[in-house]
């Protein structure tokens, strides 16, 4: 019974991990960049969300799409002005590019809006439902169910529209897609930003639950980035596996070993995983 | 940018702190380094103390500095430790070698502060701190002061306190669950209060650690509410401490929450919880409440109470200032000197409990009593001990 | 013979340096960390490097030297010399555990493979209270100095030492890279199954690659802890504090050379403390925010490395030179 309760639970909060994650498989899908800066755009995301709700009354939910907005655009000058710059250099030198943005956001953020811890309070924050014996947290729910909105909406960009085919085209082979017509500059700079903005979001849905203050991205990074590789880097579907699943393992091996060990555990599965599954969970074969 | 700007730049930037330093020593300052986490996680923290050291500061300063050297000013030399203990010692060593400080103040965080002191028992500079691990005090340092009681001690108290407080709402505790953070501050408090509750024979039911940064605590709660506990003692920062007291409000589990301070002593606790925060009790090392008339200037100038950090940093530089007056000298050997195992009244100090502060020859302030506080409204309010409380603890078990 | 005087005036100029600077003072031991920063990433060069596997997890290696040689001390009394080679040894064969099931993984796979690899070992050093103190840290004892002890009054000897194992690594680094190893290593880079192929071992050799590696960290995992004498899991096994930084290091001055990894400490560490010397009395925060700008700046100028400006210079010398 109580492993029914830690896999609904770890599906819950799978799918919010889902959601924040799915940006950055977004980003590397399309560019071949490993965006460490992503979560310092979830941060992003929740400073916005958090100003929408402290000075305009809007539920964080609701203020999602501005944090996506804000971040977006956000984005769309980082690309341009410095992801642009090394597309051609040596990976290594693109990853610590990224990981210098991510000292930039996480510091201005401190030097813009304080160090103190903000946080929201809305009416549904304590709520949960009853389904028999089982717990649902209310505030995980309505995360869930927006990140299920998100992700259906994103699956729908990328097949069913000019831009998502285009983007997927400059995925694939970026001379082709360029011989095609493509202005492959303005997709990176879309698929950035569409990346970005997605994690921003996410992060408008979690701040009913969590605290936000500068250094609240360095908290989320190496827990998106395992979503992510389990899942399979540049995989949208593998993003969202990916979310579940570690929420799941984390739920349930609460349940076995001592909560402190939850990130042990998924760890040392992230590893099997990858060592029997080089390529990720949905991951495409080399 | 071209290569020449690049290396004029840096030279300038390599030369810059000779220069400033220089500028400096034209009036008889007497230098003070301050060394706190003010990027990363801490960073509330570290710039809370920062606050409370430069109050203090700017009243003597004001009331024409020390007079036993001439009226010579307190000159607070700030540095960030940032949140690695290697950059905190380089930071302390920098400090000590070209701002010629008299004394160190830092660093919240334990760790830092270990690796600080190691630099300053070397060099004989004293350091003042509030930071509670026990090591701290127990390696047989010369130079070191810690104005609290240690963590052991604080954890011990959060138990005692408690079932003393129950006892006399007519509830006798027997089964208690311990949550903790992982960190060096959550694991040595439950150390204290595993103590405690053995030494009462009161039964552990639930005795977790978490990692700190966890982001969901529905396991930690599903597994409170199976363990039949009667009160909850997490210790806990601030996003934790939210979430462990609002997922306990999910799951209707209503039995008393003793919290651990750090997070649940701050003015963002009562902010993110609005009525859920209220009476919930917490241990703390010491409150506002026992010094308005002292505390309330913190509040005018910088607008939230004064939190414990912010007091006890306040406390480490009058204490200093006062050893400095007594040793009638800013030499750093002649005011460790004057610090050790010696009390000091007045001031200040009159925020600390029992009005003084009294070294011992470890380093520790023997009169430093934990204390209980309990969320009234938008303030923390003591409840225990009864010689010191300021109102009577509201039990609701 | 001429080739060797620039580089025997270096390293009489670095021998020099220690005995220049005040030995009670800040940038003997600003000097003291920036040399063992430079000899982690130029360990960790030889995988980052040479077999182009960026490794993110390489504090694990380092903890796990730094705490063996500090438990063997406090519970068995241990010199520390002894206690880096068992150090040493341990870290190769974890180096050895993690090579296994990341072989077969590309690029960024494997990196965060070894960053997940690094924060299981530091989960274990925070959660095995009994062995390595938890998360409240380990303190080196206090012992009389002397060198067999590792224990010094002053930080000059522990300058020295850091030079010399700077030495020792760059030495093997060149080893390997002009070596048998270094020529195989280079064909797998540059096409990996072509190299099996023409028979090479890809596996042994990758896994020769992490070990030497592994060791070599370790090993240095046991100078930090006898300089800074105190440290916690979070402090060694640490993504931030270690393993980005000294992948950081060794990109910024230059992936993949000798000289790379000792530029790029000697940029970063002494910018760093700068930074903090001049800023972060004024905002907090904004000491760390221009080093994240100067960080990008000088990664959007020279993104192969500051090694590419030398490279530059001296081809512009012998341009001059040549008739």
């Amino acid at each position: 019974m109580s492993i029914l309760q830690a896999i609904l639970d770890g599906l819950l909060i799978g799918g919010v991990y889902a959601v924040i994650s799915i940006g950055l498989t977004l980003v590397y899908g399309v560019m071949g960049i490993v965006n460490f800066a992503q979560a310092e755009f979830l941060a992003i995301g929740m400073f916005v969300a958090w100003f929408a709700w402290a000075f305009l009354g809007l539920d964080p939910v609701l203020a999602a799409p501005l944090s996506f907005a804000v971040a977006f655009g956000i984005g769309w000058v980082v690309q341009g002005q410095l992801i642009a710059r090394v597309l051609k250099a040596p990976s290594v030198a693109q990853i610590f590019l990224t990981v210098g943005l991510l000292i930039v956001i996480e510091n201005g953020s401190l030097l813009l809006f304080g160090s103190q811890f903000r946080s929201v309070t809305t009416f549904y924050q304590t709520m949960s439902l009853s389904l028999g014996p089982l717990f649902i947290s209310i505030p995980y729910l309505i995360a869930f169910g927006m990140s299920l909105a998100c992700g259906v909406a994103l699956w729908w960009f990328m097949r069913a529209s000019w831009f998502g085919r285009a983007m997927r085209a400059t995925a694939q082979n970026p001379a082709a897609a360029q011989l095609m017509g493509i202005d492959t500059d303005l997709m990176y700079k879309i698929a950035f930003a569409l990346g970005v903005g997605l994690t921003a979001f996410g992060g408008a849905v979690i701040l009913p639950y969590v605290t936000v203050f500068p250094g609240v991205g360095g908290q989320f990074v190496v827990l998106m980035f395992t979503v992510v590789v389990l899942g399979g880097l540049g995989s949208i579907a593998g993003a969202v596996v990916g979310g579940l699943t570690v929420g799941v393992i984390q739920a349930l091996s609460s349940l076995f070993f001592p909560i402190q060990l939850q990130n042990l555990v998924l760890f040392i599965v992230f590893i099997l995983v990858l060592a029997v599954r080089p390529q990720g969970l949905i991951g495409a074969s080399r | 940018m071209n290569r020449r700007t690049l290396l004029s730049g840096t030279a300038a930037v390599l030369a810059a702190p000779f220069v400033l330093s220089s500028a400096r020593a034209a009036a008889p300052a007497v230098n003070v380094g301050v060394i706190m986490p003010l990027s990363g996680a801490n960073a509330q923290f570290g710039i809370n103390a920062r606050n409370g050291i430069e109050l203090v500061a700017d009243e003597i300063n004001g009331a024409g500095g020390i007079a036993e050297l001439g009226g010579a000013k307190i000159n607070l030399i700030v540095a960030d430790a940032t949140s690695t203990p290697t950059t905190a010692g380089n930071v302390a060593q920098r400090l000590i070698t070209q701002q010629d400080v008299t004394a160190l103040l830092g660093a919240f965080v334990s760790s830092l502060t270990i690796a600080i002191s190691e630099v300053t028992e070397r060099r004989d500079i004293p350091l003042l701190t509030m930071s509670f691990a026990d090591q701290i005090t127990g390696r047989g340092y010369q130079n070191i002061f810690q104005v609290v009681a240690k963590a052991s001690v604080i954890g011990k108290a959060q138990f005692d306190y408690t079932a003393a407080i129950a006892q006399a709402a007519g509830t006798k505790i027997e089964k208690i669950a311990i949550m903790y953070e992982d960190t060096a501050y959550g694991t040595a408090q439950a150390n204290g209060l595993r103590a405690g509750a053995k030494a009462a024979n009161v039964e552990v039911v639930m005795d977790d650690a978490y990692p700190l940064g966890i982001a969901d605590t529905t396991p930690l709660i599903n597994k409170l509410r199976g363990s039949g506990a009667q009160a909850v003692f997490p210790v806990s920062y601030l996003n934790d401490s939210l979430l462990i007291i609002r997922t306990m409000r999910q799951q209707k589990l209503t039995i008393p929450a003793i919290g651990g301070a750090a997070g649940y002593v701050i003015p963002d606790f009562e902010k993110g919880l609005g009525e859920f925060a209220e009476n919930v009790l917490s241990i703390n090392t010491s409150n506002y409440d026992l010094a308005p008339d002292l505390t309330d200037r913190f509040r005018r100038r910088f607008g939230y109470f004064m939190v414990h950090e912010a007091l006890e940093h306040a406390v480490c530089l009058e204490v200093l200032v006062q050893a400095i007056r007594k040793a009638k000298s800013a030499k750093a050997e002649d005011v460790a000197a004057a610090l050790r195992g010696a009390k000091f009244t007045g001031g200040w100090i009159n925020g600390m409990t029992g009005g003084a502060v009294q070294f011992d020859q470890t380093g520790l302030n023997v009169l430093s009593v934990p204390l209980m506080v309990q969320w009234r409204g938008k303030d923390i309010v003591t409840v225990w001990p009864k010689d010191i409380a300021k109102s009577a603890p509201v039990w609701r078990s | 013979m001429k080739r060797f005087l620039p580089l025997a005036l270096l390293i009489l100029a670095a021998a020099l340096l220690p005995l220049l600077l005040d030995p009670r003072g800040y940038w003997i031991r600003v000097l003291t960390f920036t040399l063992l920063f430079a000899a982690m990433a130029q360990a960790w060069n030889i995988v980052g490097g040479l077999a182009n596997q960026t490794s993110l997890g390489h504090a694990a290696f380092f903890g796990i030297g730094a705490y063996t040689s500090t438990v063997l001390l406090l519970k068995f009394g241990i010199s520390p010399w002894l206690g880096m080679l068992a150090g040493g040894a341990l870290g190769g064969v974890a180096a050895l555990v993690i090579a296994i099931p990341t072989m077969r993984l590309q690029g960024h796979y494997f990196a965060l493979a070894t960053l997940a690899f690094g924060e299981v070992m530091r989960v274990i050093a925070n959660v095995w209270t009994s062995l390595t103190g938890g998360p409240g840290g380990l303190s080196v004892p206090f012992v009389p100095p002397s060198f067999a002890a590792y224990s010094f009054k002053l930080l000059r000897p522990h300058a020295y030492i850091a030079l010399a194992a700077l030495i020792v690594v760059t030495v093997i680094f060149e080893m390997i890279r002009r070596g048998a190893m270094g020529y195989r290593l280079r064909a797998i880079r540059e096409n990996a199954p072509a190299a099996e192929v023409i028979g090479i071992d890809t596996t042994r050799v990758k896994l020769q690659a992490a070990v030497i590696s592994g060791v070599l960290v370790a090993m240095l995992g046991t100078l930090y802890a006898q300089i800074a004498v105190f440290f916690d899991p979070d402090t060694v096994f640490g993504i931030a504090s270690i393993s980005i930084r000294i992948a950081l290091i060794a990109i910024i001055g230059g992936v993949g050379t000798a000289a790379g990894p000792i530029l790029g400490a000697f940029f970063i560490i002494p910018l760093e403390e700068s930074m903090n010397a001049l800023l972060s009395s004024r905002a907090a925060g904004l000491s760390q925010l221009v080093f994240g700008i100067i960080l990008i700046a000088v990664i959007l100028w020279r993104p192969r490395g500051f090694i590419t400006v030398i490279d530059a210079f001296r081809a512009r010398l012998s341009r001059a030179v040549k008739p």
